[in-house]
């Protein structure tokens, strides 16, 4: 590809675009989107729908809903843009690598070297057949009336309010390149899918890629080296120039961008400065900077903020639950899953809440993070009624297994960290994982990592023998008893032990009482003391003295005497 | 193995039904199900050392279908032996018995066995009575085990589906020492947890000090009452050394197992001491009572606790 190609990705209406994002069944709604507050609040966006009843962009809401009862209004949500704005820059790196955000629904990527992995494609695609959609708010734009009804502050398009799609005659002279054109439409169906009704606009130059996306039909594709001659015949107001350049540029009788383009590289330079060259160059279809491209962020958002405030649990989890939907589908698109989940809330009248759910194990499933989300909500109360949501979400990479032919088979590793996730909703925290041994003695100790088993074998192996050894079935926490201890005995260290060996336990609830194995009856036969020292160095040194005794009625007990307070308990049966 | 091939290849025009040219050379699609008794007359055919490797594609998926549900064996041979080789896979084997009877123990050698050939497990530990070290020492690979520590039995059963749904091949619900908080489960669930575990070939064993499953059982082990033995006598130092116990089939649903009735001891050893001495025997099973049961070899404990001490 000897000349830069840059596509652009433009969504029309993109607040009413990103609001219809959040909330889908609006879609065949008459619905505007505004600005500003009661009365004054102005529409900036309105469905084909609204727009058929007669309500116009820059309309009051009270003349809106004159004009329309059945109006549905919402306001300008920058959440919601914020979300939609990373989707669709998260569509545009599915596609190319170098990918830069300008905002209000308006991205370029660059596809300089992308077009092997479309060549495929040309033969199976047809140009000229437009992406239309009805309802959706991209496809109100089919009339003409997108710019009037995008935005005054979208920078993208001003001045273009009285141009009709049928100036833009020149572009029936361009014959557009099959795998750019499939390349255009592959891209407006990725974006159709992550809900966002974009058009596509291919060309040499950002601004006649930005151009081009704006038209009518989509995608359009600029041959490479004719962008001059494609910008040529457009009023001079789509170069965006400031208001005393325009006025200069009108007191010469230039009035379209190919008369610009025309006039001396040199002169202009002279007599307008860098902002004349630079104005010069876009309407000879040049760049005046490259394309920059942005970092990958490294948390993905989604939320919104709420017509009404919620105050109970089950309605903020219908509303929250359609925005994780939409953010595990953008971790999907990329691979990803949730590794650590952020919940920001915000509160009426003026609070604000963060809190953060960990996760076992990355998982994409909806379901298991919306029942952490319950919980968390369950355990903390944000005490306040909620108006705005975002959910953010820390990408890792998924678990990956390989397949073995002929070892025993891998646990699926997206169904085991579902499973893992949805038993930590179940049980809570500290209560799933791999366990393992812990610093010291103490035989109630232990220490739970994240489960995440090792490949197994490449080969089936016989199982070794077993070692048959007899295992403890820990009491935690211990359980205490009361001992009668041997009566004293003359002689030395023997009758000393003698003292201390257990003839007769009982339990006794020390502490919560709950229910515990019930130990009682005369000892048959006690070994013991072993004792067992350590943290002498702390504030609380334990020190015990360990008995293994089986009680005549049953039972094998490992019960110790606590040397600090002289206290009995068990904390062990030999099973 | 390639000569059979080719043998069972240029064997079936020949034995079509048309006899002749095979389908597919006269512009037909190929049949690709042979008729009924087409293997059979094949397998006449051959000689009789080769009959037996001719298989049909029904017969060899039904073959690679047992194979997947091969038992999980557990390497301690009173459950293999009782078993029929081991935990059946997609059953729910029920060991239950007192305190002391060598039901944990059991149970850990259960998941050594497991993870030692590469399995994951899992166990829901009802009674948190799991100590990380001593499972290590028992054999269990702890990279391999994923533990629960559930509250109460209903959680429990909860959390059992969860991991039969997961796909663990072994799933060990240990219910830990009576009293049970939440009680015995309600029996509609322990069908369920068996249905499950059969649609999806989990092996999965519980544990309790009591019969609890019900009928949802495939088989139940009957762990009776442990008898420790000591080293030393009365009046000087003892030493714990192990307990031994006599396991007995209960009940058993399907075939290849033993018959319910059987018993057979088995022992095992504490955990090898410095103090220890080498491996005296336990002492022997006490003289059951009453009717006669059929016995099968005893598991030789004393080689056991040799080989812990």
């Amino acid at each position: 590809m000897p000349f830069p190609r840059i596509a652009c990705l433009a969504v029309p209406l993109f607040p009413l675009a990103a609001r219809l994002r959040s909330e889908p069944d609006l879609v065949r709604e008459a619905v505007v989107v505004v600005e500003g507050n009661g009365n004054a609040a102005r529409v900036i966006a309105a469905t084909r729908l609204a727009r058929d009843a007669g309500v116009r962009p820059g309309a009051t809401l009270p003349q809106a809903r004159a004009l329309c009862p059945k109006l549905v209004a919402r306001a300008r949500d920058e959440m919601c843009e914020r979300a939609a704005q990373e989707a669709l820059l998260e569509v545009a790196e599915s596609f190319s690598p170098r990918v830069e955000d300008t905002g209000d629904g308006v991205v370029f990527l660059d596809l300089e070297g992308t077009e092997l992995h479309f060549r495929s494609l040309r033969r199976s695609e047809e140009p000229g057949t437009s992406s239309e959609d009805d309802g959706s708010p991209g496809t109100s734009t089919a009339d003409g009336s997108s710019d009037t009804a995008t935005p005054a502050g979208n920078r993208e398009s001003p001045g273009t309010a009285n141009e009709s799609p049928d100036t833009w005659t020149g572009w029936e002279g361009f014959g557009p390149s099959g795998t750019e054109l499939a390349m255009g439409r592959a891209l407006a169906a990725a974006a159709d899918a992550a809900g966002l009704p974009a058009r596509v606009g291919i060309a040499g130059s950002k601004l006649a890629a930005r151009i081009a996306a704006h038209s009518p039909e989509s995608p359009v594709v600029v041959p490479a080296g004719e962008e001059a001659a494609f910008l040529a015949p457009l009023p001079l107001g789509r170069l965006a120039p400031e208001a005393d350049v325009a006025t200069t540029l009108e007191r010469w009788g230039v009035w379209s961008i190919g008369d610009f383009a025309r006039l001396p590289k040199s002169q202009v330079a002279s007599r307008l400065g860098a902002i004349g060259r630079e104005l010069h160059a876009a309407a000879r279809g040049l760049d005046a900077r490259p394309l920059i491209a942005r970092e990958p962020p490294s948390t993905f958002e989604e939320g919104m903020s709420l017509e009404w405030p919620l105050v109970s649990l089950e309605p903020f989890l219908f509303v929250g639950r359609s925005a994780l939907e939409r953010l595990c589908q953008r971790l999907e698109s990329r691979g990803l899953a949730c590794a650590r989940l952020g919940l920001a809330l915000r509160l009426e009248p003026d609070g604000h809440q963060e809190r953060s759910i960990s996760l076992p194990a990355p998982t994409r499933d909806v379901k298991t993070l919306l029942a952490l989300v319950r919980l968390d909500l369950e355990a903390r109360p944000p005490g306040a009624p909620v108006a705005g949501f975002t959910f953010v979400a820390q990408p890792d990479r998924p678990r990956e297994a390989q397949l073995s032919l002929y070892g025993p088979a891998a646990l699926s590793p997206d169904k085991l960290a579902t499973t893992v996730a949805r038993l930590f909703a179940l049980l809570g925290p500290g209560r799933v994982g791999s366990p393992r041994p812990a610093a010291g003695h103490g035989p109630e100790r232990f220490a739970l990592v994240e489960y995440s088993p090792p490949p197994p074998p490449p080969v089936h192996r016989a199982p070794r023998a077993g070692r048959g050894l007899l295992a403890v079935r820990v009491l935690r926490p211990p359980i205490g008893l009361e001992v009668i201890t041997g009566e004293p005995r003359p002689g030395g260290s023997a009758g000393r032990a003698a003292e201390r060996t257990p003839v007769e336990v009982r339990a006794v609830a020390r502490g919560a009482a709950a229910k515990r194995p019930k130990i009682q009856g005369a000892v048959k036969v006690a070994a013991g003391p072993w004792e067992l020292e350590e943290e002498w160095w702390t504030e609380e040194p334990v020190g015990r003295e360990y008995w293994d005794v089986e009680l005549a009625g049953g039972g094998l007990y490992r019960i110790f005497r606590d040397r600090g307070s002289g206290e009995w308990y068990a904390d062990g049966i030999y099973d | 193995m390639l000569r059979i091939q080719t043998l069972t290849l240029s064997a079936e025009p020949s034995l079509g039904p048309a006899g002749g040219l095979p389908a597919g050379s006269r512009g037909e699609p190929p049949d690709r199900t042979l008729p009924s008794g087409v293997v059979e007359r094949l397998r006449s055919a051959l000689p009789p050392a080769l009959r037996a490797r001719v298989q049909s594609a029904r017969e060899l998926a039904r073959a690679r279908a047992e194979a997947e549900r091969e038992p999980l064996a557990t390497a301690w041979r009173a459950f293999d032996r009782l078993l029929a080789g081991g935990l059946p896979r997609g059953r729910l084997v029920e060991l239950h018995g007192g305190r002391s009877s060598g039901r944990f123990s059991a149970v850990l050698t259960a998941l050594a066995a497991a993870t030692g050939i590469g399995e994951a497990a899992a166990l829901v530990d009802l009674g948190d009575g799991l100590d990380p070290a001593a499972a290590a020492a028992a054999g269990v690979d702890l990279a391999r085990l994923l533990w629960l520590r559930p509250e109460g039995v209903r959680r429990a059963l909860a959390a059992a589906e969860m991991l039969i749904g997961g796909g663990f091949p072994l799933v060990v619900v240990e219910l830990g020492s009576p009293p049970l908080p939440g009680g015995r489960g309600a029996e509609p669930a322990w069908l369920r947890l068996a249905r499950a575990a059969q649609a999806q070939g989990t092996a999965l064993l519980v544990s309790s000090p009591y019969r609890v499953s019900g009928t949802a059982a495939g088989a139940v082990l009957t762990a009776g009452r442990g008898r420790a033995a000591w080293h030393g006598e009365a009046g000087g130092p003892r030493l714990l050394q192990g307990i031994s116990c006599r396991l007995a089939l209960a009940k058993r649903r399907g075939s290849g197992a033993e018959a319910p009735g059987v018993e057979t001891d088995a022992a095992f050893a504490l955990s090898a001491s410095p103090l220890a001495p080498a491996s005296p025997a336990p002492p022997p099973s006490p003289a059951r009572r009453g009717r006669p049961v059929p016995r099968i070899a005893p598991e030789r404990p004393e080689r056991l606790l040799a080989a812990a001490v």
